[in-house]
């Protein structure tokens, strides 16, 4: 555990200095949000679950929470996934 | 995007229903393999409805056992699916490619042709000619050969200055530039004559004999240069011959197309008149229309109001009805009428600024008579008086004009 904590504390400060993207360098989620109609996640591990009044996304750490209604899935790519719907909410878990 | 859904509309693709515990599982092993999903979306009780390549069907079997779901194809959709369809409709697939055919078959012959820039020559000429040479309405197109066409039209035809043919599809364009020939002249026996009174300025001949001269008031009709030139007789003895003219010349009488400009003083009047004191009625410009439909005699409005909302107006009306068959009449007439509203006015004017409005009218008039190619050489106006006071101020304008009034006219020797 603590060596893998020390290991995220470097790659920050090795990014922070190079000024490289979160996304590439961290392996963090990169959330691009259309108003409230169209959500695109890159970067994601997975769905965790999916029904019209919520989608559940598996990110590099932790899981993002999508609300609204009649929501689909528009297209999910390996890496990429996008949401539309009436989004409400988005929150990190 | 739009790629993406091109590819995969050629490749074909279906729509599949997923069910199971726990669908997300599915979804996320596909899309991990490579799998692109699209269109996802819940269906019914535990369902999910997504769309899927054609060819990711078979390995998608394979992770549904794993993940013990279970799919359903519900539509098929893609190029490769119409042409299975086709497959079993083979009437119809012979027929589109039956038609395609006969489109073809029909595009390949001259169907229309068309003659630009013939102005002298007749198309029906042109048309001849270019027949000559093979060119004629449903010939197909690979027999026609321009460049004969163009030969055979210039060889027929030798008013034809340059002409080009081409092909547009189905239509063959006949392109002609005609040769101007010089006008032939009149040669007919004629005089000139006066088209209008005057008073003659100068006489310039060309040819025939002059029978005014310079000074001289003609009247309309009036011979100016006779196309009679009279004999030369033998001089009678004693007798100074006239000079210009060879003593001992003797000719009979030549008729000739008499030729030449006769200018003469022509005077043109008109006349203008403004009462001082104006009164009248006109349109302000606001317009109101109702159309109403007619049948037998009622009248139903469609638009506008019942009542007419002017107080003076003027009414356009017109009528439009069915056109009639045989001895079948229908009775029904749509008619449409515009008010134009209508408004008393009165203007007083003080007497010179109606004299110069009265001159202006009268000049107005008289240079409306006047011909083209007329040189004005004065012009004055007069007021008309009537001896008595009234609310009109008339006046009279003349123009004295130079101008040739010689006309043609011919005449049996």
């Amino acid at each position: 555990m603590a060596w893998r904590d020390v290991k995220r504390k470097v790659k920050r400060q090795i990014s922070e200095i190079l000024e490289i993207p979160g996304d590439v360098a961290l392996d963090l989620p990169k959330i691009i949000l259309f108003g409230n109609i169209q959500l695109y996640i890159e970067n994601h591990r997975g769905i965790l679950e999916y029904s019209p009044e919520g989608v559940r996304v598996s990110v590099g750490e932790g899981e993002v929470m999508v609300e609204g209604e009649n929501l689909i899935l528009r297209n999910i790519l390996p890496d990429e996934l996008c949401v539309e719907g009436r989004i409400f909410s988005l929150r990190f878990d | 995007m739009f790629l993406f859904k091109l590819m995969s509309f050629l490749l074909g693709y279906v729509t599949i229903l997923v069910t199971g515990d726990a669908p997300e599982k599915f979804i996320n092993m596909a899309a991990s393999r490579g799998i692109s999903l699209w269109d996802v979306a819940r269906s019914g009780e535990g369902g999910i409805r997504l769309k899927v390549r054609l060819s990711a069907v078979k390995p998608l079997r394979h992770m549904a056992r794993r993940t013990r779901c279970r799919f359903r194809i519900c539509r098929r959709e893609g190029l490769p699916f119409y042409f299975a369809r086709l497959r079993r409709r083979k009437a119809l697939a012979l027929g589109a490619v039956f038609c395609v055919g006969v489109l073809y078959l029909l595009t390949s012959f001259v169907w229309f042709i068309e003659i630009r820039g013939n102005e002298q020559l007749s198309s029906a000429e042109m048309l001849e000619a270019a027949a000559e040479a093979g060119l004629t309405r449903g010939v197909p197109k690979w027999q026609v050969e321009t460049g004969a066409v163009e030969a055979k039209i210039m060889e027929r035809l030798p008013l034809v200055a340059w002409t080009g043919v081409y092909l547009k599809g189905t239509r063959v364009v006949i392109e002609v530039a005609e040769r101007t020939l010089p006008v032939e002249e009149d040669q007919q026996p004629a005089h000139i004559v006066a088209g209008k009174a005057g008073l003659i300025k100068e006489v310039l001949i060309v040819s025939g004999h002059p029978v005014v001269k310079e000074g001289d008031t003609v009247v309309p009709g009036q011979v100016l240069i006779s196309g009679v030139i009279p004999a030369v007789e033998e001089p009678e003895p004693g007798e100074e011959p006239e000079p210009g003219q060879k003593s001992g010349e003797v000719r009979p009488a030549a008729y000739v197309h008499a030729r030449g400009i006769v200018r003469a003083r022509v005077w043109y009047e008109g006349y203008g008149e403004v009462p001082i004191i104006e009164e009248g009625r006109r349109p302000t410009g606001s317009t109101k229309t109702r159309t109403s439909i007619k049948f037998e005699g009622k009248e139903i409005i469609l638009s506008g109001s019942q009542n007419i909302p002017f107080e003076h107006y003027e009414a356009d009306t017109l009528v439009k009805s069915l056109p009639s068959w045989r001895n079948l009449i229908i009775p029904v007439e749509l008619i449409t009428i515009k008010y134009h509203e209508l408004s008393d006015y009165k203007i007083e004017r003080s007497p010179e600024e109606a004299r110069r409005l009265a001159e202006e009218r009268a000049l107005q008039e008289a240079l409306a008579s006047l011909s083209p190619n007329t040189r004005v050489e004065k012009q004055w106006v007069e007021e008309v008086q009537t001896g008595r006071a009234e609310n009109l101020v008339r006046v009279k304008a003349i123009i004295e004009a130079v101008e040739d009034i010689g006309a043609d006219k011919q005449f049996k020797p």
